[in-house]
């Protein structure tokens, strides 16, 4: 007969163990049953590696005067492998809260599904919005019952309430920030720089939607797992709206128009071989130096 | 991550009527990391043969500044440019020199016989020669573009349309990958000229 | 934790470096020069290994320097970068040196020029260019704030806005930073950033 260590395990865990016909209640978190399998531990980091297919990801949001900027790349991998060029990283939990995805994506739109339900929940029985501060809380509230058991999630909750506007950084292993400007994902060192640098509390709407495109785009230029679209999002007093879409590729040739490249120091070439190159007529196609083999 | 990852690469040769292209992605990165976007890996042994190395960077550099040295000696030697079959029986031989501590390389070699017959083949990184008739192609985007030439491939192609082909191959087969891509060149090899273009491609 | 840039300006090459000495957790100088002066109009800022930084460089700095005196000229840049290059290439499969370095240089002929060379022996001609994690804040700055025909103080402008990011993010970051600057007129140290002196450096007189 061992000791009973029940009462140290969370909640939900005891909830599927222990009353495994319970009804779940709707307004707590759902609780899942445990795989009966002998070594669970081992089988959660199997199961951990096999569902994570977003991996790398940049997004960002930032608070400011007249709101927040949220914004995401789109590109989904499977280690080096471009799995999704169109993912949709910007969650939108209700008119006035977003939440953005980085870590796994079933664990991200599951979750944030949840708390758009637990929201307006709240709404219906205290007849008012819930704020940022309490929806970032009720995620974080329930990531941290399940950590230790494989969630990945590193994402920001922004948003608009009775006070204004919000903005959290909430993550799976519990932790929950307030703040004014974050960034998450693998090309979020990339954004920090251009955020840092250009970000001002009294800019205007049209140059924080700015600076979060350019902060996307620079991270998907350096940051292999991150591309596709930079979505930006502003959150207003009447909620969000989606403000542009662009294709970071076409913000590429918009911010570097291609220009006939000047030739570099090459070495000389002692057998003299001039490279013959017929140019074509590709105008699209800027031409090349002829690169011989120095 | 294995070594041959480590930079990103994708390399590709297809064989045309009495003509051949190589063409290959220009970005240098260290595992995820863009550093710079004018990679060379495509190489010019001589007006008619061309060695495309994928594989790690720094291997790149030190095996075709090899292979350059040891084809100005055999054309000291001989005066004349060595014949394609010939350079990739040199360069599958300098690779299994380093039978047991090799190269971390996958070339690609195109070039024109005697008769202007075309000529492609790759190996892998100790020196196994594999023939082909159609393309070749190697790098961290090689299963993609085994995809993309697989099906986008005819024999008998002319100049510009292998361009095309070759280009939309390279360009849709790096979108795939994480670790390739960030613009292309390629060099379309005839008998009495040479097409050297660069690609405008998807810069993430 | 380490942190080397560097960029071409208009007729210069710009280096920087943090100068922080760190061996496990400790902080052992906050004042030590990264940036070797290979001969009157190379730069080469270092990371890696202390050992095998100063070791390296030395050794690439005699090696110039006994080419010049053997041949009367002395090496371009170019020529140095890829002489380095061998070096570290023939190392690598022996006993590697653990050193990243950016070598900038001056060439009457072809004017100001910049190498990253990492520790595998890849070396690539840049125009800017940043190693270290340092470098995972500085390249977008970089991509964004910089273009060719830099003048000098707008270069310098741009370096401390670099260091500027790397202290306000990075962990533990370094305190300390020098930079040089090499151009027609030769490689020399410029300034250096100091928020915390050395307190084991020695007071001058």
């Amino acid at each position: 007969m061992g000791l009973d260590f029940s009462g140290l395990e969370p909640p939900t865990i005891r909830a599927s163990s222990s009353f495994p016909n319970l009804q779940p209640n709707i307004l707590s978190s759902p609780s899942f049953e445990l795989p009966s399998v002998k070594d669970l531990d081992g089988f959660e980091k199997a199961a951990v590696e096999m569902v994570k297919p977003v991996h790398g990801t940049t997004t960002l949001a930032f608070l400011f005067k007249h709101g927040v900027i949220v914004a995401a790349d789109s590109r989904a991998s499977m280690g080096q492998y471009i799995s999704s060029q169109s993912v949709k990283k910007v969650l939108e939990i209700n008119r006035y809260l977003l939440g953005t995805m980085a870590g796994g994506a079933a664990d991200c739109q599951f979750w944030q599904r949840n708390l758009g339900t637990r929201c307006r929940l709240h709404e219906l029985a205290n007849k008012r919005r819930i704020s940022v501060a309490g929806a970032s809380k009720l995620l974080a509230n329930t990531l941290y019952s399940y950590r230790g058991m494989g969630l990945s999630m590193g994402t920001m909750i922004a948003g608009w309430d009775e006070t204004g506007p919000g903005l959290f950084y909430v993550d799976s292993e519990g932790g929950r920030i307030k703040g004014r400007l974050f960034s998450v994902g693998s090309g979020s060192t990339y954004a920090y720089g251009i955020l840092d640098s250009g970000y001002h509390f009294h800019m205007s709407v049209d140059e924080a939607v700015d600076l979060g495109r350019h902060a996307i785009y620079h991270a998907t230029f350096r940051d292999g797992a991150s591309g596709g679209v930079a979505s930006v999002y502003y959150v207003g007093p009447e909620g969000w709206k989606k403000i542009a879409g662009d294709d970071v590729s076409e913000l590429h040739y918009k911010y570097y128009p291609v220009s006939q490249p000047v030739v570099e120091q090459e070495m000389v070439e002692i057998l003299g071989y001039p490279p013959t190159g017929n140019l074509g007529d590709c105008s699209s196609i800027p031409i090349y130096r002829n690169v011989a083999s120095s | 991550m294995s070594i041959f990852t480590y930079n990103g690469s994708a390399l590709v040769a297809m064989v045309g009527k009495e003509c051949f292209a190589i063409a290959s992605d220009r970005r240098l990165g260290v595992q995820f990391q863009t550093i710079a976007t004018d990679f060379q890996r495509i190489f010019k042994v001589h007006d008619k043969l061309y060695i495309g190395l994928s594989g790690l960077a720094s291997d790149v550099q030190t095996l075709q500044q090899r292979l350059q040295f040891r084809h100005k000696l055999y054309q000291l030697r001989e005066e004349r440019d060595m014949r394609p079959e010939t350079f990739a029986h040199l360069v599958s031989a300098m690779l299994y020199e380093k039978r047991f501590g090799p190269y971390f390389c996958q070339p690609v070699i195109g070039g024109l016989d005697r008769d202007d017959k075309p000529f492609i083949c790759t190996m892998d990184s100790i020196g196994a020669i594999e023939h082909s008739k159609d393309f070749v192609v190697s790098g961290t985007a090689s299963e993609s573009l085994y995809g993309a030439c697989e099906s986008m491939f005819k024999p008998e192609m002319d100049p510009e349309e292998l361009f095309e082909t070759i280009s939309q191959a390279l360009l849709a087969s790096v979108d795939r990958d994480c670790l390739s891509g960030w613009g292309g060149i390629v060099y379309v090899v005839t008998p009495d000229q040479v097409i050297t273009r660069t690609l405008k491609g998807r810069m993430d | 934790m380490e942190c080397v840039f560097g960029f071409e300006g208009d007729g210069f090459v710009l280096l920087a470096t943090d100068t922080s000495a760190v061996q496990s957790i400790v902080v052992q100088k906050t004042t030590e020069d990264k940036i070797m002066i290979l001969d009157s109009h190379k730069l080469m800022a270092l990371t890696g290994e202390s050992g095998d930084r100063v070791q390296f460089s030395e050794y690439i700095q005699k090696n110039v320097l006994l080419y010049q005196f053997r041949n009367g000229i002395p090496l371009s840049t170019a020529a140095a970068a890829n002489f380095t290059r061998g070096e570290l290439a023939q190392a690598l499969r022996k006993s590697p040196y653990m050193v990243n370095m950016m070598i900038g240089g001056f060439d009457k002929d072809t004017g100001p020029s910049l190498y990253f060379l990492d520790y595998i022996a890849t070396l690539h001609k840049v125009e800017k260019g940043a190693l270290g994690y340092g470098a995972y804040f500085i390249l977008s700055l970089l991509d964004k704030y910089y273009h060719k025909d830099l003048s000098l103080s707008s270069a310098l402008d741009l370096a401390y806005k670099c260091i500027a990011e790397v202290r306000s993010r990075l962990v533990v970051s370094p305190p300390n930073f020098v930079i040089k600057i090499v151009d027609k007129d030769g490689a020399r140290e410029l300034e250096w950033r100091k928020t915390v002196e050395d307190i084991a450096a020695i007071p001058a007189e």
